[in-house]
C-alpha cells in the first residue's frame, strides 16, 4: 500500500519500470488542462503542457508561438480576425 | 490587386496584422514585402490586400519606402544596429598589466607571501620573547643572589610569578 496522502487520486501514477526488472509506482501532481483557443475551442500547438513550476524555468518563446495572440487564438482563428479587421477599414 | 505599391497586411507568423508594402512580385506565389515588417519574401496567401497604395518602383530601398510610409502615418519596423559588446575589462586589465611590467608583478606577489610566513608562524616569534625574558630573569636572580643569599627563595618565587609576555 502506498502512504496514506498518495491514496488520493488527485495524484497522478506513472508506471516506471526499474533496471532491476521491478515496476514502481511514481506519484505526481497531475498536469493542467491542454490549452486550447479561446474562439474555437482547437487544441492549441505550441503550447507546453507543464506544472506552472517548470513553466516559470522555461523561455517565454517557447511557452507559446511567437505572432500576436499566440497561445490564445489558434492560427487560422488569427487570420480570419486580421481579415476582418483589414476589410473593415 | 496584388501589384507593386499595394499595401498589405500579413496574416501569419511573427510579423502577423503588421502592414506591408510589396516590393517586387517575385513568382506566382512569392513577393518581397517591406514595411512594417521585416523585409522579406512572402507567400501571397499570407498578405490581405488593403485600398491603400503607394508610389514606389520595384525593388526600392527600405528607406524610401519608410519615408512613403511616414507620409501615410504608419509606422515601420527597423532593425536595431547592433552594438559591438565590450570584452569583461576586469580579465583584460589583469593580462595587460602582468604583458607590461612582469617582473614588478612577481615583486608584488613575493612581498606579501612573506608576510604571510610571519603570520602563519607566530608561535616562533613567541619562542624567541620566552627565551629573551628567561636570560633576563637568570641575569636578575645572579644578582640578588650576589647581594642577599637569603632572598634566593623569594627571587625563584618572583620569577615564576613574572607575567609571561603576550
Amino acid at each position: 500500500m502506498p502512504a496514506p496522502r498518495l491514496r488520493s487520486r488527485s495524484f497522478r501514477r506513472v508506471y516506471v519500470k526499474t533496471p532491476g526488472g521491478k515496476t514502481v509506482i511514481h506519484y505526481g501532481r497531475r498536469k493542467p488542462k491542454i490549452a486550447h483557443c479561446s474562439k474555437c475551442r482547437t487544441i492549441l500547438k505550441g503550447v507546453p503542457r507543464e506544472r506552472p513550476y517548470k513553466m516559470q524555468n522555461m523561455p517565454k518563446s517557447s511557452k507559446r508561438p511567437e505572432r500576436p495572440y499566440g497561445g490564445k487564438l489558434c492560427s487560422s482563428c488569427l487570420r480570419k480576425l486580421l481579415i476582418e479587421k483589414a476589410r473593415s477599414q | 490587386m496584388i501589384e507593386v505599391g499595394r499595401i498589405c497586411i500579413k496574416l501569419c507568423g511573427r510579423d502577423a496584422g503588421g502592414e506591408a508594402a510589396i516590393v517586387d512580385i517575385l513568382d506566382d506565389t512569392y513577393a518581397l514585402i517591406d514595411g512594417n515588417v521585416r523585409r522579406r519574401k512572402c507567400n501571397i496567401f499570407h498578405l490581405e490586400p488593403t485600398s491603400k497604395k503607394i508610389d514606389i518602383k520595384k525593388g526600392d530601398s527600405h528607406d524610401i519606402i519608410k519615408a512613403e510610409f511616414e507620409k501615410l502615418g504608419l509606422s515601420v519596423w527597423d532593425t536595431k544596429k547592433k552594438e559591438k559588446t565590450q570584452r569583461p575589462l576586469k580579465q583584460r586589465g589583469k593580462k595587460a598589466a602582468s604583458a607590461e611590467n612582469p617582473k614588478k608583478d612577481t615583486k608584488n606577489k613575493k612581498e606579501p607571501a612573506k608576510e604571510a610566513k610571519k603570520e602563519a608562524k607566530p608561535a616562533e616569534i613567541k619562542k624567541e620573547a620566552k627565551a629573551e625574558v628567561k636570560t633576563e630573569a637568570k641575569e636578575a636572580k645572579q644578582e640578588t643572589l650576589q647581594e642577599n643569599p637569603s632572598e634566593k627563595k623569594r627571587a625563584s618565587k618572583k620569577l615564576v610569578k613574572e607575567p609571561k609576555p603576550e
